[in-house]
C-alpha cells in the first residue's frame, strides 16, 4: 500500500528513521515529504491534500505540532487528513489537548517501524470507512 | 532486519552527527556552570537550554536502542531538575557531578559505533541517585520527598511553552544560518509549485491522449524535481561552522588533563567566530587534542618548577584563529619549557637524520617526523601511540600547513594556515569484503535489499527487476577486482543512476550517508578503473570513491 506521506519533525536522525521504515514491505514505493519544521510541514501540508497520513512532531522550532493542529483547525485545511502527533514523554494530559487541537492519534517515541506501520494501517482503515 | 538489532541501527552516524554537538553543549555549560557557581552567580540563563538538549538526546538515544546514552542524559536531566529547584545545592559538588556525567555522555556517543559500555553509565546512575537522595535529606523538612517527580511531571505538561521549545529555536546554529535557512524556504516554495506543476501534468495525462510532448514534459518535469533535490541536498550540506564548535570541548578537556596532571592550567581562546568548513572541523578536532595535551603533559611546568623560573604558578594555553587572506589561521601557544633542543638533536642522530644545531627552525620542524618523540616517559595521557607526524599528516591531508615555534624557557609555539573551504561530497558509505567505499550520493537512484530470487542470470549477467525496469545488477568484487563473491552472499545493491542509464552494484553492507573530503589519487598509483579518488572516514579508515560514471560506461559483467 504505498501511499503519500508528510513527516514534519526538526531532527534529521528522525527523518531518516521514517524515511526506512516507508522503504519497507508493503509501504516501499511511498512518496514522503519532509518538513524540518512546523510552519515548513503546515505549507506542504496545504500543498498536498492527497497526503493519507502526516507524522507531526511535538517540539519543534518556527511552529510546534500544537500550533500547527491549531492553526489548521482555525482555517480548516484539509481537516479529512489524519495527523498523528509524536512526542517523547507524553502525559494524558497532553494528550487531551493535542487530540482537542486535532491530533488523530498518538505515536510515542521510542517507536519501532512496526509502530508506524500499525499506525498507519488504522489510518487507512479510517480513512476507508469514512469515505465509504 | 538482523534478529534484535535495532531498526535503525544503520542510521548510528546520523545519531552522533546529531547528538555529539548537543552534549558537547551540555557539557560546556556544565563547565561554565561551575565558573558561575564559584563567584555566586546561579547561572539560570544556562540551566534551562541545557535540560531541552539532554532531553533530545535522550530521545535520540532511546529511538537507537542505546540504553547507556538514555540512563545518563536522563540523570543528568534528574540532576538538573533538583538544581533548579533548589538553589542552594549549585555548589562544587553538583558541578563536579553534572561535568563528569557530560563527560561520560561525550564519550559514549562518540564511541557509539563501537558499542557502547553499559557499566559506566550504570555506576554513574547510582551516583545520581546517590546525590538526590543527599539533596532530599537537605531540605527542609515541609518539603516532601516526592517534589522532584512531581516536579519532572508539570514540566511534562507543557513541553511545547517549557525551556526546550525556546531553546531549539536559539540554538547558535539556527542563528548563524538564517541566510541559508531563507534559501532553503525558497527552494521549498520552488519544490511546491515544481509538485503543483506535476499534479498538473497527472490531470493532462489523463485527459489527453499520449504525445511525444507529453513524454517530454514528464522527463523535464523529473529532471527540474532531481535539480531541485541536488539543490537542497548542497544547500544543507555545504555549510561553514564556527570553529568555536571545536574550541568549545576544550576547556574540559585541558581542565580534566591539568587536574590528572597536578598542574594549574588556563585556556584562553579567541576567534572562535571564524568560520570553517565542517569537512574541516570535523577533522582539525584531533590534531589540536593532540597539541593541547602534549602542552599540558610535556610543556607546561609543575607549579613548583614554574615558581623557581618566576613564572605564574598556572599556565596559559593560548588558542586563537584567525582569518587570513582566504585561509584560517589556528595558534596554540604554551608558556611552558620549550622544546628541548638538545634532546631533538640526540634523537636525530640516533634516528639518522642530519640535523643542523645552529638552525632551530629547521631542528624544531624535525618532531613532524614519524618515529620522533621527545618524551622520556610515555604518559597514560599524551602517549596514545600517535606522535605529530599524525598531526602533521591530518593537517597535509586538509590541504594545511604546520610550523613550530620554540623559545627555551618561554613556550613552544604552533601555526597552523589551513583553506576556509574543501571540495566535500555527500556519499553513501558502503562494505564490500570487510573494505569501504564512497558512492557519491549524487549519483545513487535507490538502495535495495537483496530479496531471494530477486536477482536472475541472464546470458550470466544479473538482472533484476527495478520500478519497473530491468536493470543489470553487478558484483561490486568483481567491478573492483578484487574478485566477485559466491551468489547471492552479498546483502544489498545500489542502484546508480545517470540519466536514463541504471545499473546495480552488489554490496555487503550500507554503512550511512557521510560528508568525505576528496582526495585526488596519485596517477602513479595502480588503480581500478571503478576508483576516482580516495577519502579518509570519521574513523581514520581509508575509502576509496567510486566512479559513478566509469561504472556505468563499463562492459556488464557479471
Amino acid at each position: 500500500m504505498p501511499n503519500t506521506f508528510l513527516v514534519i519533525d526538526d531532527s534529521k536522525l528522525h527523518q531518516k528513521m521514517y524515511r526506512l521504515v516507508f522503504a519497507q514491505g508493503a509501504l516501499a514505493g511511498s512518496t514522503i515529504y519532509l518538513a524540518s519544521d512546523g510552519r515548513e510541514g503546515y505549507a506542504l501540508l496545504a500543498a498536498h491534500p492527497e497526503l493519507a497520513l502526516v507524522f507531526l512532531d511535538l517540539n519543534m522550532p518556527e511552529m510546534n505540532g500544537l500550533e500547527l493542529l491549531e492553526r489548521r483547525k482555525t482555517e480548516k485545511l484539509h481537516l479529512h487528513i489524519p495527523i498523528v502527533l509524536v512526542t517523547t514523554e507524553g502525559t494524558p494530559e497532553d494528550e487531551a489537548r493535542g487530540r482537542a487541537a486535532g491530533a488523530w492519534e498518538y505515536l510515542h517515541k521510542p517507536f519501532k517501524p512496526a509502530d508506524v506501520q500499525r499506525v498507519i494501517e488504522r489510518a487507512l482503515q479510517h480513512t476507508a470507512s469514512r469515505s465509504a | 532486519m538482523d534478529g534484535d538489532e535495532n531498526a535503525f541501527s544503520e542510521l548510528i552516524q546520523d545519531y552522533i552527527v546529531e547528538s555529539l554537538p548537543l552534549a558537547e553543549q551540555v557539557g560546556d555549560a556544565f563547565i561554565e556552570l561551575e565558573r558561575r557557581w564559584r563567584e555566586g552567580d546561579a547561572g539560570d540563563d544556562l540551566l534551562a537550554p541545557v535540560k531541552g538538549r539532554l532531553h533530545t538526546v535522550k530521545g535520540n538515544s532511546a529511538m537507537m536502542g542505546l540504553p547507556p546514552m538514555q540512563t545518563v542524559a536522563h540523570a543528568l536531566e534528574d540532576v538538573c531538575a533538583l538544581l533548579d529547584a533548589e538553589p542552594a545545592l549549585r555548589h562544587d559538588e553538583a558541578a563536579a557531578l553534572l561535568i563528569s556525567g557530560s563527560g561520560l555522555l561525550i564519550d559514549l556517543i562518540r564511541t557509539a559505533a563501537e558499542g557502547p559500555d553499559s557499566k559506566a553509565a550504570t555506576q554513574f546512575a547510582k551516583r545520581v541517585r546517590a546525590f538526590l537522595s543527599g539533596g532530599r535529606a537537605r531540605k527542609v523538612a515541609s518539603k516532601r520527598p516526592g517534589l522532584l517527580l512531581e516536579r519532572r511531571r508539570s514540566e511534562r505538561r507543557s513541553p511545547e511553552v517549557g525551556p526546550e521549545a525556546a531553546d531549539s529555536s536559539a540554538s547558535v546554529v539556527r542563528v548563524d544560518f538564517r541566510r541559508l535557512d531563507t534559501m532553503l524556504e525558497v527552494l521549498g516554495e520552488g519544490m511546491i509549485e515544481q509538485e503543483a506543476v506535476a499534479e498538473l501534468y497527472r490531470k493532462l495525462a489523463r485527459k489527453v491522449r499520449a504525445s511525444d510532448e507529453l513524454a517530454d514534459l514528464d522527463r523535464a518535469l523529473l529532471a527540474l524535481r532531481k535539480t531541485l533535490k541536488r539543490l537542497e541536498g548542497i544547500l544543507m550540506e555545504t555549510r561553514l561552522l564556527p570553529i568555536s564548535s571545536v574550541f568549545g570541548r576544550f576547556p574540559r578537556l585541558v581542565r580534566d588533563l591539568a587536574q590528572a596532571e597536578k598542574k594549574s592550567v588556563r585556556v584562553v581562546t579567541s576567534g572562535g567566530e571564524i568560520p570553517l568548513d565542517k569537512a574541516v572541523l570535523d577533522r582539525i578536532g584531533e590534531p589540536l587534542i593532540h597539541l593541547l595535551t602534549n602542552a599540558v603533559v610535556h610543556g607546561i611546568e609543575t607549579p613548583e618548577e614554574r615558581a623557581r623560573s618566576h613564572k605564574p604558578a598556572e599556565g596559559t594555553i593560548d588558542l586563537r584563529a584567525a582569518s587570513e587572506s582566504g585561509r584560517a589561521v589556528i595558534r596554540l601557544s604554551d608558556d611552558g619549557r620549550g622544546l628541548d633542543g638538545a634532546r631533538i638533536l640526540a634523537k636525530a642522530k640516533a634516528l639518522g637524520i642530519e640535523a643542523d644545531a645552529e638552525d632551530p627552525e629547521q631542528l624544531h620542524s624535525l618532531i613532524f617526523l614519524p618515529g620522533f618523540s621527545t618524551a622520556e616517559a610515555v604518559s597514560p595521557l599524551a602517549g596514545r601511540g600517535v606522535g605529530l607526524d599524525v598531526v602533521a599528516q591530518t593537517i597535509r591531508e586538509l590541504g594545511g600547513t604546520i610550523e613550530v615555534d620554540s623559545r627555551p624557557g618561554r613556550g613552544v609555539s604552533f601555526t597552523i594556515n589551513l583553506p576556509l573551504t574543501l571540495a566535500i561530497l555527500r556519499s553513501l558509505i558502503v562494505e564490500v569484503d570487510r573494505e569501504r567505499y564512497a558512492v557519491p550520493i549524487s549519483h545513487i537512484a535507490a538502495t535495495v535489499r537483496v530479496e531471494p530470487d530477486s536477482i536472475h542470470q541472464v546470458n550470466q549477467k544479473g538482472v533484476a527487476l527495478w520500478r519497473g525496469d530491468l536493470i543489470h545488477v553487478s558484483d561490486a568484487g568483481a567491478l573492483l577486482g578484487t574478485g566477485a563473491t559466491a551468489n547471492g552472499s552479498r546483502r544489498f545493491y545500489v542502484v546508480i543512476g545517470l540519466g536514463q542509464r541504471k545499473r546495480g552494484i552488489l554490496v555487503d553492507r550500507l554503512i550511512g550517508h557521510q560528508d568525505i573530503v576528496v582526495k585526488s589519487l596519485d596517477a602513479t598509483v595502480g588503480r581500478p578503473d571503478v576508483v576516482s579518488g580516495t577519502t579518509i572516514l570519521g574513523d581514520g579508515r581509508v575509502a576509496c570513491i567510486l566512479d559513478a560514471v566509469r561504472i556505468l560506461d563499463q562492459r556488464v559483467s557479471a
